[in-house]
């Protein structure tokens, strides 16, 4: 793939200096891109932590500049290669200068009919076959935290919930006069992993993720969509002979009405998936053959009601995920907690150098923790931090009622949003009993600088989300899990672009659950009882914020946080933070 | 339209029905893993008066209603030899837990009566028995490389450095490990590492098996008293196919180990007091001369033509002082039961 890419590069090389003068005169070159400088600090709590191993505070930051140049050769193809050149703060005359191609793309039309792209490529599908969720505790994110959300993301490329995938991809559409109105196709193939060598003589395989969907807008009101997605490991290219298979396919139905004042959507979707590992004996002359398969379905009726003035947006349905339903594309999730040992901020504590846990502030903010690599079995997750739909609507073994509403006036002098959801376990795990859950989320913005017609922004948001899991049964398999995140912000424009920022957040875990352990396959092979959950997580932090002009500030702002543990010693950090973030 | 939209329906409704999952629950039961362990079935044995010398094994079974983590002890009350059997599974399966009449580490099992403890990690509960061994393992199943019992081998070389103080390099018969005979390895050098070597020829080159699948097996036999921390013996073995054993009849030693030849190494630091037995899968040495780019590290135990067992131990005076706490003290690294064996060490066989 690197040779692949260096090809490319050189390619494109050419291409944008042959074009470059060919740019000047006709304007077939132009830029964008990103520009970011970074500073923090980090410092102990002394009084809280008894850590004389660490470093009382340390620093380090970086200026990056992401420059995307997009190149047209000819009318309809566009080629984009963003460079990234960065600079580690205390690095100077090239040590600590990092020059890296971050994408790379061609994309066009062929014959004004058939759109193509060539290289890095953001795909989504629906919720249940090909689809980047939020990442956990992200919902009712407040402005303040938003840099260190926006950070996460754009290094993760988390754009609009796709997978950024590196292959090839290509739609088109046609028109009818009769029966149907029109029907668009779009497939893809790409590779998300390629071989690589796991010891001296074995080798894993090159896993690859093809698809391809229908649409079809069958008359003005009813539109249907059929979806397929397949990951698979195409073992020749390892040396192993077991590779996966997960194929996915899904349709669904949207059908709408209304009139001046309000819009009704009503969407069915439903579909199936298959996983199964194949064992290739064409060396040993004995036919192929299957293991651990599993077959699984999804149902979700979704009603979603919207005035057209915006004032008021409301949803409601009912959703169904079999126990079995596997989807690699829409169940890998954003923070992969089998490396969140890996933290960025401290990640040893105390002076018996104990490894830091997990904390709120860390997934707000530490980048390293996040994943980008689809994975064909169902990641770990901690519980406290999501226990419902840990891996978003398409989380297995669910079925249940779910609501959201998005209410405000036409002054907008609030916003409030609501979500809601009653869940049930199809089967139990470990019991026949099944666990029931409960999901209530909550924010209100108000603003009062439109109440009182002032003319500088003065607003207060506030936000609370709970999660209650519960199991009935015996003592020894019964749960009681209760998580809650409350969330206040305050933001204050005091001189015009400048704001005076303030923001807590604080959350609670309190009860039992049991640790879902699975082998390689991804079958369950024990449960961890965790009996005393009892941690609280807090952050405050207060800054300021000037906005040169929409994507382009600077922040400057101080945090207190830290956690307290019933099994492990608690600890307290601070931070200061600068950002001067530009997009070009 | 409406007939579409409701056919369409229908076909997902009944997809849905058809595919409920409708197993009782997933994973193991939280009930067993979390509840009271109990005892299925009691501890057996396949026999009680085992014939080791003739390759058979006895195999423990039991069940309980849990998975947890097992060991069974083996002690022989005459020569308190021991073997130890652990796993974690709810049944132990008398096809795959089995013993052979080997000890986990010297002394060796006689014949004897022996006493057996199945324990449970976290778990009160110990079932007992016993059995009586009638004949002994012989551990002879393998390609011999060397037992002492007809003396030195004839081609064989022993070197050692003569002006060293109490150098033994000799056959001794007042404590072998099998048999009536070993080699003795030791004496005083203080002033250099070397103090002596045998090298033995072999010729193994019609075995099948791959370097991961050989076991080299030595008896190494040492005391404590006034034990020199810095000794080890240094096991070489030699590829070299071209160069005759002996070619310099002058040298005292092999020709077979340059450093320009495809040999291997591997360094048994030796701080024990008796015999134990060391097994080292062959694909675990090391080059010798791994920078070279002139030899093919292929590693073919078909093509293993000498082994040298060299006694070495840290310096302790002179030029090489880094042992000086070692001044004046005696090594001893003693080598009997030579042997490579197939697919597992020898007191696995």
């Amino acid at each position: 793939m690197k040779r692949s890419l260096l090809i490319l590069v050189n390619f494109f090389v050419v291409l944008l200096s042959d074009f470059n003068v060919h740019a000047q005169g006709n304007e077939n070159i132009w830029f964008d891109g990103l520009s970011r400088s970074y500073f923090v600090r980090d410092a102990i709590d002394k009084s809280t932590i008894n850590d004389t191993l660490s470093p009382h505070n340390r620093s380090n930051g970086y200026n990056l500049l992401d420059l995307n140049t997009h190149v047209n050769p000819i009318k309809d193809i566009e080629i984009m290669a963003q460079l990234r050149i960065r600079n580690s703060f205390g690095s100077f005359f090239g040590s600590g200068t990092e020059i890296n191609v971050r994408q790379l793309r061609a994309k066009g039309v062929i014959n004004d009919k058939i759109r193509f792209s060539v290289g890095d490529l953001f795909l989504k599908q629906t919720k249940f076959t090909l689809f980047n969720y939020d990442e956990e505790l992200s919902g009712y994110e407040n402005e303040m935290l938003k840099p260190y959300r926006d950070i996460i993301h754009y290094e993760n490329f988390y754009t609009q919930n796709r997978w950024r995938l590196q292959g090839i991809q290509t739609d088109f559409s046609f028109k009818f006069d009769r029966y149907i109105r029109n029907l668009s196709f779009d497939f893809f193939v790409t590779r998300p992993s390629g071989s690589s060598q796991i010891n001296e003589t074995t080798y894993s395989s090159d896993l690859l993720l093809s698809g391809g969907s229908i649409f079809s807008e069958i008359s003005r009101k009813l539109t249907f969509s059929a979806n397929y997605i397949n990951l698979y490991e195409v073992a020749p290219s390892g040396t192993n002979n077991i590779s996966v298979r997960n194929p996915v396919q899904g349709i669904s139905l949207l059908h709408h009405f209304g009139n001046e004042k309000y819009r009704f959507e009503q969407s069915l979707q439903s579909g199936f998936s298959k996983r199964y590992w194949l064992y290739s004996e064409l060396e040993n002359g004995i036919s192929d053959s299957t293991s651990n398969e599993t077959k699984g379905m999804y149902f979700e009726l979704n009603n979603k009601l919207f005035m057209k003035d915006s004032t008021l947006t409301l949803t409601g349905g009912y959703r169904y995920v079999d126990p079995n339903f596997r989807s690699s594309g829409a169940q890998t999730k954003r923070i992969d907690y089998a490396y969140t040992n890996g933290k960025t901020i401290y990640p040893r504590y105390t002076n018996m150098s104990l490894v830091r846990p997990t904390s709120l502030f860390d997934l707000i903010s530490d980048e390293k923790l996040y994943n980008q690599d689809l994975s064909s079995t169902l990641m770990p997750f901690n519980p406290i931090y999501s226990n419902i739909l840990t891996y978003g609507d398409a989380t297995p073994n669910r079925s249940g009622v779910f609501m959201k509403a998005r209410l405000t006036n036409k002054n907008k002098k609030y916003l409030a949003k609501l979500n809601g959801g009653l869940f049930k376990e199809v089967i139990g795990q470990g019991t026949a009993e099944k666990r029931n859950f409960g999901l209530f989320k909550g924010a209100v913005k108000i603003n009062f600088h439109k109440w009182l017609n002032l003319k500088n922004e003065l607003s207060f948001s506030f936000s609370s989300e709970s999660e209650l899991t519960k199991r009935g049964g015996d003592a020894v398999s019964s749960i009681d899990l209760y998580t809650h995140q409350l969330s206040m912000f305050v933001n204050a424009e005091l001189a015009k672009n400048f704001f005076v920022q303030a923001s807590f957040k604080q959350f609670n875990a309190n009860g039992n659950e049991f640790l879902t352990q699975r082998n390689n396959f991804g079958n369950i092979t024990y449960f961890t009882s965790v009996q005393e959950i009892d941690q609280k997580d807090h952050l405050l932090s207060a800054g300021i914020l000037y906005k040169f002009r929409e994507n382009v500030y600077a922040s400057l702002n101080y945090s207190w946080w830290g956690a307290k543990f019933s099994d492990q010693p608690d600890y307290k950090y601070n931070r200061l933070l600068l950002i001067l973030s530009l997009e070009l | 339209m409406k007939i579409k939209t409701k056919l369409i329906l229908s076909l997902i409704m009944l997809l849905f029905l058809h595919s409920c999952t409708k197993e009782e629950f997933e994973g193991p039961s939280i009930d067993i893993l979390y509840g009271d362990f109990e005892l299925i079935e009691p501890l057996t044995l396949t026999s009680k008066n085992p014939n080791f010398s003739n390759n058979e094994k006895v195999g423990f079974s039991c069940e309980f209603n849990k998975p947890v983590e097992w060991k069974i002890t083996i002690l022989g009350l005459s020569t308190n030899a021991k073997r130890e059997i652990t796993g974690l599974s709810n049944l132990i399966d008398p096809n795959v837990t089995k013993w052979n009449g080997a000890p986990s580490q010297l002394p060796f099992f006689q014949e004897e009566v022996c006493a057996i403890e199945l324990t449970f990690e976290n778990e009160i509960d110990t079932l007992r028995d016993t059995l009586t061994i009638n004949s002994s393992k012989t551990f002879d199943d393998g390609i011999w490389v060397e037992n002492f019992e007809n003396g030195i081998p004839s081609e064989g070389i022993v070197y050692y450095k003569s002006d060293g103080g109490g150098m033994t390099f000799t056959l001794a018969n007042d404590d072998p490990l099998l048999g009536s005979s070993y080699f003795k390895m030791g004496g005083r050098v203080n002033w250099d590492w070397a103090l002596g070597s045998i090298d033995l020829p072999i010729n193994i080159n019609n075995i099948s098996q791959s370097s991961n699948e050989i076991y080299i097996n030595i008896g190494i036999l040492s005391d404590l008293v006034d034990l020199h921390l810095g000794q080890f013996i240094n096991i070489l073995i030699s590829e070299e196919t071209d160069t005759p054993f002996n070619d310099n009849a002058n040298n005292n030693a092999s020709d077979l180990f340059e450093s320009t030849m495809e040999v291997y190494k591997m360094k048994v630091p030796v701080d024990w007091d008796g015999w134990q037995m060391k097994s080292f899968k062959y694909s675990d040495f090391e080059p010798l001369s791994p920078n070279d780019p002139n030899i093919n590290f292929n590693m073919n135990p078909n093509d293993i033509s000498a082994i040298r067992i060299a006694c070495q131990a840290c310096p302790s005076a002179g030029a090489q002082e880094n042992c000086p706490e070692n001044f004046g003290k005696d090594v001893r690294t003693d080598i009997d039961h030579i042997i490579f064996t197939s697919n597992s060490s020898l007191l696995d066989q």
